[in-house]
């Protein structure tokens, strides 16, 4: 079946919204001119209906949408909704709407309005079914064929919640983390991490961490019910991460969700882990600007995402192909006779060393690699060649500077990280990088993308490291963007599914 | 009046309701490894086939196994959170207990042997408690266990023992596992450790200092 989905529009599209343009309203479509400054404008923002061609990044588009609202007015307006011929009846045109009301919403307009031909039942009556009503009559409006308009408006009510209590919690690797926000604001963040446990084994051991998950739930919970100073009956809906990440870690997380749920009588959303890193930010600057890439290093991931919208398109360009770069950094601190977690020791170790000493490869970057890898990250090969340049020397019985190994790695590891995350800013025109996951408290990857994002004039955003990490409060402010944005919740059958695509932002 | 919910998933996925002693609603899967995924209707179910209040509830009960990990882990933290939410009690059962006083309860032809209850452990051991019948207050009399090895091995040992055994196997459910709960509560002997009874150390094996393949972990 092929795969339709709603995504934001840019200026790249113009050339497809024309051809739809032309199609759809032969006598009396906009120039390409006037759909430019549409496209453009602060004050609107336009939707498509796409087809992704599936294995790449490109789609087809089949139908499209405009919004357009003042901000500091009340009211809204649809600009212009237009679908394909060969996808008509087929409920996309709801859709498209659909996600106008909600955005007229997330935009807090109380009012939605617009106009349609008195000769085009279909389009009535889907908007009469929608909630609209008529509220006028405009002779002669559509010209040259001086047909009426109906002009339609739309009450949205101030939302019962507007700033929904939301608890989250996240499980998906080894951090127990209850989080709670009100709206776009952090009321509490608490983190059980059994990092420790784990030491002596050298890495996560899933066991070990799913052990350590129903320990700490508890406690966890209480800690930051206090921190909030809220009570249980004042949440307004629990979000969980159900992926991915580690299944058993995950089920902890996914089964304690959902006895609260049904305990308080609360609706529950189930969210993605990775989106969830880039929802932290909401927590600091109280929405996610978009578009933006996201950069997410942790023990378990490198991931790379284009967000054009945090709740409806979330795109995976790439991600690691063998070990995440945390794990690249544990597995090297080992070699170095280093100490678990390897980042924090190797950063240490660093700090005394040269970076440019030992020219450690960087995975993925020949020019072979950047064809079918642009946005794929490799560590396995690097790891093994650190290990390697150790070994020679342990054999050969010859002296070597720890610091200056420790320093090249780290260096060869930032460069690629780094060097990927601007070049799909570049490639995709997005002005923004956003970083995640636990290995951001590396020294060197903050500094150095600092420097790269200057230089291409990209806006980088870090959240506090707390905010970083795996933590509970991004999974509750994901599920309080859900719970704005209108969304269902998500039906109670849900699992944990420890390979969920980022495209799934929830599972309903 | 007094309720009573219990959780179990040592076996299936399983929610029971105590009213004064009674069963009044009981949701009991036995879809193998669904835990994760029916823990939430099942418990919605209960509450909404009979109309009660969640803060209606005063104790949990909660199966502790042992039980394989995984699906365990999903009851007792829901047991846990619950209570939370709740504002109930929490208590944990060992579940071959709860198996051990519903054959006991129901089987009018168990011999009188002590009673040799199994569940399966994988890797070829089972999960193994010994009873030596009910106690003034109804509850099962725990000869030894719960344990965890070889069938051949435990049986071989308690035969020496303890003579000719009765051997049954079967599951925990969420009802056995509520009366059991209620049997405790009027003798006063409930449990408030809900930790799991895993028996077994978690697999992980300690990586010698310069050894670089350690386990892959996704998460």
């Amino acid at each position: 079946m092929p795969q339709f989905t709603i995504r934001k529009a840019g200026l790249a599209d113009l050339p497809a919204i024309m051809q739809l343009e032309q199609a759809s309203f032969p006598t009396d479509a906009w120039s390409e001119a006037s759909m430019r400054d549409e496209l453009v404008s602060p004050h609107t923002e336009y939707v498509l209906l796409v087809r992704l061609t599936p294995g790449s990044a490109g789609y087809e588009v089949f139908g499209y949408a405009g919004l357009s609202k003042l901000s500091g007015s009340e009211q809204s307006d649809v600009q212009t909704v237009a679908i394909a011929d060969s996808v008509r009846g087929k409920g996309y045109g709801r859709r498209l709407m659909e996600h106008l009301i909600q955005l007229a919403r997330r935009k807090h307009a109380r009012q939605l309005f617009l106009e349609v031909r008195a000769d085009n039942p279909v389009a009535h009556g889907l908007y009469v079914s929608l909630g609209f009503t008529e509220i006028d009559r405009r002779k002669g409006y559509y010209q040259p064929d001086g047909v009426d308009a109906i002009v339609m408006c739309l009450e949205l009510p101030a939302e019962a919640l507007p700033e929904p209590i939301v608890l989250g919690i996240e499980s998906s690797c080894d951090e127990t983390g209850v989080g709670i926000v009100r709206g776009g604001t952090l009321l509490a963040n608490v983190i059980s991490s059994s990092m420790d446990l784990h030491a002596r084994f050298g890495g996560v051991v899933p066991e070990v961490a799913a052990r350590a998950h129903l320990e700490a739930l508890q406690p966890t919970l209480r800690q930051a019910l206090a921190e909030a100073k809220i009570t249980l009956d004042e949440v307004d809906a629990i979000a969980v991460a159900n992926g991915p990440g580690l299944a058993g870690a995950l089920m902890v997380g996914v089964g304690a969700a959902k006895a609260l749920s049904v305990g308080l009588g609360k609706p529950i959303y189930a969210v993605n882990h990775l989106v969830g890193h880039v929802g932290a930010d909401v927590l600091e600057r109280g929405q996610v600007e978009v578009p933006t890439i996201a950069l997410l290093v942790s023990g378990g991931h490198t991931s790379l995402l284009l967000v054009r919208d945090i709740l409806d398109d979330v795109e995976l360009l790439g991600e690691t192909i063998d070990d995440a770069a945390g794990e690249a950094f544990d597995k090297v601190a080992r070699v170095l006779g280093l100490k678990y977690p390897g980042g924090p020791e190797i950063d240490r170790a660093a700090s005394e060393g040269d970076p440019n000493a030992i020219r450690f490869p960087r995975g993925l970057t020949l020019p072979k690699d950047m064809e079918k890898h642009r946005y794929d990250f490799s560590f396995s090969g690097l790891k093994t060649a650190v290990a390697r340049w150790v070994e020679v020397k342990v054999d050969a019985d010859e002296e070597f500077s720890i610091p200056d190994v420790a320093a090249s790695f780290r260096e060869a590891v930032v460069d690629v990280l780094v060097t990927k995350a601007v070049n799909a800013c570049l490639d995709h025109k997005v002005p923004r990088l956003l970083l995640g996951g636990g290995v951001v408290a590396n020294r060197r990857l903050r500094e150095v993308a600092a420097e790269r994002c200057a230089k291409h004039g990209i806006e980088l955003r870090i959240p506090a490291f707390s905010l970083c990490t795996d933590n509970g409060a991004m999974i509750a402010a994901l599920g309080a963007q859900l719970v704005m944005a209108g969304r269902a919740p998500s039906d109670l059958g849900f699992g944990a599914d420890s390979t969920l695509p980022v495209t799934t932002v929830q599972t309903v | 009046m007094s309720y009573l919910l219990a959780i179990d998933t040592t076996a299936g996925t399983g929610v029971a309701l105590l009213k004064d002693g009674m069963v009044v609603a009981e949701v009991q899967q036995d879809q193998g490894v669904k835990h994760a995924e029916q823990i939430g209707d099942s418990l919605a179910q209960v509450f909404a086939t009979t109309g009660l209040r969640p803060q209606a509830i005063d104790l949990v009960a909660v199966g502790r196994g042992p039980a394989l990990f995984t699906g365990l882990r999903v009851g007792i933290a829901a047991g846990i959170m619950f209570a939370e939410a709740a504002g109930a009690q929490l208590c944990g059962v060992v579940s071959h207990d709860a198996i051990a006083l519903s054959l006991y309860t129901s089987d009018g032809n168990l011999p009188e042997h002590p009673l040799f209850i199994h569940t399966d452990a994988r890797r070829g051991e089972v999960y193994w408690a010994l009873y030596g019948g009910l106690d003034s207050n109804h509850l099962p009399i725990v000869l030894a266990g719960p344990s965890v090895g070889k069938y051949e091995d435990v049986v071989a040992a308690l035969t020496a023992e303890h003579g000719e055994l009765t051997d049954r196997t079967g599951g925990a459910t969420a009802a056995w596992v509520a009366r059991l709960a209620e049997l405790q509560l009027a003798a006063g002997a409930t449990n408030p450790d809900v930790s799991a009874l895993y028996l077994r150390a978690p697999d992980a094996t300690q990586p010698k200092p310069n050894q670089l393949f350690g386990k892959r972990v996704s998460g």
